[in-house]
């Protein structure tokens, strides 16, 4: 494997790795409140419906329509840059709360609102597996 | 005596020069804009006894302690009064929020708000491109930063939702950066001034930095300072200009995680600042002459325009496309050209401030707006997170 030069994920608390580690295992688990049933994504303390701190993390389809996106033209370092242009796809999964990720193996010009998706595992180093999209 | 319950008012302003100030130290360029402001306020740089925000720059706890490090350090006494917001690029005109209300509840005298960027300064303050576009795609956090999010396409995202959901055209956002150019190009501290007025094809044929949003929708990077001294009305009707009151304020706190965010197109929070600072003023949209809306990128100012009610929800795009922004416009806004064109360094909502208070003072030379008598002020923190709104008058 060579280099991975882009940003890794940094600082993230250990109650927050049941999520890096299901990628890790080519799932997504996503926390869903004991109490009210309410996901939570990105990773919460607290349930933004009822303030509990309880969650479970329960496997989620990973399928979702597309809620927005753009096309990044001019990335943040010289490692980003060399994969311009790239799609960040803003995605409402089928669930009901929202993901972002990059939105691979399409013509940006051929991104569309609405359009459904479904995510793909990225191992990008033996660490860290990222999520990602592509067209369903 | 501490005086309670007394008004309060904006009795000086000052800008220092705007641009690469890599040759200068940040707190040379900040004590610069606190003495200008002392200055034009007509009181001495010893009777300041308040500061909300930001201090001369430093390392370790001086820069966790900005009260204390402007006490014996920096003005060889003690201070009375420190508070802060935390709104980001916000903060420092929010903050203006803050100084009213200590000097209203007698817990000082004479306070000042100021901001600088200079220096050799890495991240956010530096006059490098490359490095600030880094350390700022870092502020979205983890689960969006590794994906190669920056500033830009943190707002793209919301223009392109925008665009979908209303129809607003990027012709209609590129009229925002030709309108604010234009009062750039009256005003010799503007950093994109000098370059001339645009035209609506000059931003469309710009390089696309995140679709939908051209390099000329971005604001400048770049350094500068400038500074507010609020002070007691009393007080302010002895200076040389007439004194600039905050007559309605309003926050409104939204979210950290963009995916908490029920909806990136409109954005409740920012309408629920607008209207508690309407409501306190008791005036009406129609009332306001000119206004200053965070500019971060053109997008922002169409919600700005839609979230304080000057326009409908949806309709921003119209709205500015009929010119309404510019200087003869129905709103004029961002009359020294904003983020966008006049400057975006450090907490640089306080330079909108700035122009608003010129414009109401009649100062505001071949900018002035004719019979300026209430302005209205917005600003953002993040990407939408924070906001705040001022409806500002003379006393």
């Amino acid at each position: 494997m060579t280099t991975y030069e882009k940003f890794l994920p940094e600082d993230i608390p250990a109650w927050q790795m049941p999520f890096w580690k299901s990628l890790e295992a080519h799932a997504v688990a996503v926390q869903r409140c004991t109490e009210c049933g309410t996901f939570r994504y990105v990773p919460k303390e607290l349930c933004p419906s009822c303030q509990a701190v309880g969650a479970d993390w329960v496997p989620v389809a990973g399928e979702g329509t597309i809620y927005t996106y753009t096309v990044v033209r001019r990335g943040p370092t010289s490692a980003f840059q060399a994969d311009t242009p790239y799609v960040i796809a803003h995605v409402t999964m089928s669930e009901g709360f929202r993901m972002v990720g990059q939105l691979l193996d399409v013509d940006p010009a051929d991104v569309s609102i609405g359009a459904a998706v479904r995510v793909r595992y990225l191992d990008v180093t033996d660490e860290w597996t990222l999520l990602a999209f592509e067209p369903a | 005596m501490s005086q309670r319950n007394r008004q309060a008012a904006i009795a000086g302003v000052h800008l220092t020069e705007q641009g690469d100030l890599t040759d200068r130290i940040q707190p040379e360029v900040w004590w610069e804009a606190v003495a200008g402001a002392c200055a034009d306020a007509g009181v001495e740089v010893g009777d300041i006894d308040g500061l909300v925000g930001e201090a001369p720059e430093g390392a370790g706890i001086r820069a966790f302690l900005p009260g204390a490090a402007l006490g014996y350090d920096t003005l060889g006494k003690p201070l009375r009064f420190h508070a802060t917001t935390a709104m980001g690029a916000a903060a420092a005109a929010a903050n203006v929020h803050l100084a009213a209300y200590a000097v209203s509840s007698g817990l000082a005298d004479v306070v000042v708000v100021a901001t600088a960027a200079a220096g050799q300064a890495a991240g956010f303050a530096s006059a490098n491109r490359d490095d600030a576009v880094k350390t700022m795609a870092k502020l979205s956090g983890p689960y969006e930063y590794i994906y190669g999010t920056t500033r830009v396409s943190d707002y793209a995202v919301l223009a392109m939702r925008h665009m979908h959901e209303f129809g607003t055209t990027p012709a209609q956002l590129a009229e925002i950066a030709v309108a604010q150019r234009a009062g750039a190009v009256l005003h010799p501290l503007s950093v994109y001034g000098g370059r001339g007025a645009l035209t609506v094809d000059d931003v469309l044929s710009s390089r696309m930095i995140a679709d939908p949003l051209h390099l000329l929708d971005c604001c400048a990077i770049n350094q500068g300072g400038g500074a507010v001294v609020v002070t007691s009305l009393d007080r302010a009707r002895d200076s040389n200009h007439p004194p600039i009151q905050m007559l309605g304020y309003g926050e409104g706190h939204s979210h950290i995680d963009v995916n908490s965010s029920p909806d990136l197109a409109t954005f409740p929070a920012a309408k629920l600042a607008a209207d508690t600072a309407f409501d306190m003023a008791k005036v009406a949209r129609t009332d306001i002459d000119v206004a200053g809306i965070a500019d971060h990128f053109t997008i922002n100012v169409v919600f700005g325009l839609e979230s304080a009610g000057f326009c409908a929800v949806g309709e921003g795009g119209s709205f500015v496309e009929s010119g309404a922004l510019r200087l003869n416009g129905s709103l004029p806004t961002n009359t020294a050209g904003g983020f966008l064109s006049f400057s975006h360094a450090g907490s640089c909502g306080l330079f909108t401030l700035i122009e608003l208070v010129e414009q109401l003072r009649g100062d505001a030379g071949g900018r002035q707006v004719r019979a300026a008598e209430l302005a209205y002020l917005s600003g953002v923190g993040g990407a939408m997170q924070n906001n705040f709104s001022a409806i500002f008058g003379r006393a």
